[in-house]
């Protein structure tokens, strides 16, 4: 029996993920295929994923079921000429969950090595910081200042160049 | 509480966040390396990586002065320039990743003119005297760059800065980008020299774009660029543009030869080159004034089933032998997903070759001539053909850049019978009520698309489509090769 692993998985294949809080995902054996879910499947009856919660590892997997049909880059194809600027309004409204949401699949898609939704969740925080001052960051992502007004003088008086005036 | 992604547990999650900033809007890294010390010391390096970007101000410049060595001060005082000994936060020369020559001397001649107020022809030896002190101390500092543009125009590198980069290796050890353009009559010997020297220094090179070539360059540049080609361990992509068939584009090309085994993507103006390039390709883009399928054959046979992208774009507004090319492409290139292609006529053999690339993603028309010369006089048998081509198009298409196809005034049409679950339309215009009527249509029926581009945008078109697609300006959705 075909258990999922080999690239021609049908769609009518199913495998199990267990997320670290033990909670049972049953799947499609392609998403699992195509976003290389089973780095950590030893051959047992389900794939443990043991750095993410069931809450973010749905959330995940909600995110490869949607884009299974994505086309797929090539190896090292990070050429920002084939890379629209927009985020996909699913995408938008996927991740505009709470903050911590967004920073643990962050934290799921790079453990589990899904570089698409990385660069997503990337993308997103990093609009997040746009146009806002350093104050707006700081509360934004619950920052302390940690500066000496010396060292930020001097910070600014070298960098001056780089403030959009 | 801050997540740990920001409290310095994970710094390649926030340095590819910061480069996301960095990539989009290079003047918002300002504020975030001012939010604490920790963001600081993440964003300077990325700010400081092509420091160039900054067209708002040349002032990094003093930064970097303030580095210099005393005799190379002293040369800077004859000109009132007073650089004082001072400490700074970090090592900024150290940071830096792309050097982009005609980049740096315009930021110097902008620092000239911001200091003085006034252009003097006695700065233009100042302008030679800072560009080869900040290239030392770039080099000196343990900068190691990974984009490297060399753009000469008249500046001629002192020779003591080509021993520089010739005696620090590591300064182009790691180097992936090699751009090669603007070579002057006076600065052949030192783009001779550094090309030599690269050739010498360099294995990693994995884009090399070669433009503005020319013959005169003569066979020791020529010999160089060669060898640099022949040096590099995997070299994916090259681009060759410059004066229509000289002869030197032949030994470059057949250098290619030795890179066969990772070459993917292929630029050349000119096709005539092509004929003789052997290597299989993923992309493969010419841009020539006339294209001769005939040139095209044996490239398009080798790469066959590995070929996904081909941009072939023809100013001269015809492609000869286009029976031949979209013969060939039909029987050997079936995995093709970019197709970008001009000056076709809209037959039914191009239909058929659509029809035949079932793993087509993106497709761009240009210039269709026979609809653009008014050749298919019948009104009713183009209307045809388009309904045709609509229903033909692949169920994996999903990007469709109509602007100057020719095919404006039948989108309606083209809409109103295409199954194809298109995500992006690019069109040139709203050809009245009955294509924003058939835009609507659409959106109902495949609940695909997302983003239209129309680039004559009548104005109460957004709020007719609303609700259905949002109408964005054509460079934010725009997919190149």
């Amino acid at each position: 029996m075909d258990n999922g692993t080999s690239n021609s998985a049908s769609e009518n294949e199913t495998i199990t993920l267990k997320s670290c809080d033990g909670i049972e995902f049953h799947i499609d054996a392609r998403i699992a295929n195509r976003y290389t879910l089973l780095n950590n499947w030893n051959g047992g009856e389900s794939a443990c994923i043991p750095n993410v919660n069931g809450k973010v590892l749905e959330k995940v997997l909600e995110w490869c079921e949607h884009h299974i049909n994505d086309p797929q880059l090539n190896c090292g194809d990070d050429d920002s000429r084939r890379r629209n600027t927009i985020i996909e309004e699913w995408d938008e409204n996927f991740l505009s969950c709470d903050q911590d949401m967004l920073f643990e699949i962050i934290l799921a898609a790079n453990y589990l090595e899904i570089k698409p939704l990385l660069d997503l969740g990337c993308k997103t925080v990093a609009n997040m910081m746009k146009s806002k001052s350093p104050e707006e960051i700081r509360s934004a992502f619950n920052i302390d200042n940690d500066y000496t007004p010396e060292e930020e003088e001097q910070f600014r008086k070298e960098n001056e160049w780089a403030e959009d005036y | 509480m801050a997540s740990k992604i920001f409290m310095g547990d994970m710094p390649e999650l926030m340095e590819k966040i910061l480069n996301n900033v960095n990539d989009d809007d290079f003047y918002s890294l300002y504020p975030c390396a001012l939010v604490s010390r920790h963001w600081c010391k993440m964003s300077i390096p990325i700010l400081w990586r092509n420091p160039f970007l900054s067209y708002k101000s040349p002032l990094f410049i003093s930064q970097y002065l303030l580095s210099l060595d005393e005799n190379e001060k002293s040369v800077l005082k004859e000109y009132e320039i007073n650089v004082k000994f001072q400490n700074t936060l970090f090592n900024y020369a150290r940071f830096l990743k792309i050097l982009n020559l005609i980049s740096l001397a315009s930021r110097i001649y902008q620092w000239i003119n911001h200091r003085y107020f006034y252009w003097n022809q006695s700065y233009e030896l100042l302008r030679c005297h800072i560009m080869n002190f900040l290239l030392k101390l770039i080099v000196e500092n343990g900068a190691i760059v990974h984009k490297l543009d060399l753009h000469f125009a008249d500046d001629e590198l002192q020779s003591e800065i080509l021993h520089l980069f010739g005696r620090n290796e590591r300064f182009f050890s790691q180097l992936k980008e090699l751009s090669l353009a603007g070579i002057s009559r006076l600065s052949i010997k030192s783009a001779t020299a550094l090309s030599e020297n690269l050739a010498r220094n360099t294995t990693n090179i994995s884009v090399l774009n070669i433009s503005e070539y020319y013959s005169g360059y003569g066979p020791q540049l020529l010999h160089a660029i060669i060898c640099i080609i022949k040096s590099q361990v995997q070299l994916r992509e090259f681009r060759l543009i410059g004066e229509e068939n000289p002869k030197e584009f032949h030994g470059i090309i057949s250098a290619l030869e030795s890179q066969k085994e990772s070459l993917e993507e292929v630029t050349i103006a000119y096709c005539n080159n092509v004929r003789i390039l052997e290597t299989c390709l993923n992309t493969l883009e010419i841009n020539s004034s006339l294209i001769y399928a005939s040139s095209l054959v044996h490239i398009l046979e080798k790469s066959g089933k590995l070929l996904q992208r081909i941009n072939l774009e023809s100013d001269g507004g015809k492609i000869c032998e286009e029976s031949l090319l979209l013969r060939t492409l039909k029987s050997f290139c079936p995995n093709i997903t970019y197709l970008n292609i001009s000056c076709i006529r809209f037959s039914t053999q191009f239909q058929d070759l659509i029809c035949n690339l079932q793993k087509l993603q993106f497709l761009m028309l240009q210039n269709i001539n026979d609809i653009l010369a008014e050749e298919l006089e019948e009104e009713e048998e183009l209307k045809m053909r388009v309904m045709q081509f609509a229903k033909i198009l692949p169920l994996t298409l999903q990007y469709l850049d109509l602007r100057y196809s020719g095919l404006s005034s039948y989108i309606d049409i083209l809409l109103n019978n295409c199954y194809a679950p298109l995500k992006t339309l690019l069109i040139h215009h709203i050809d009245g009520k009955k294509t924003t009527k058939a835009l609507i249509k659409f959106c109902i029926r495949k609940r695909t698309l997302n983003y239209v581009s129309i680039d004559s945008v009548i104005d109460n078109i957004e709020k007719e489509v609303e609700g259905y697609i949002k109408v964005v300006p054509s460079h934010r959705i725009t997919v190149y090769c």
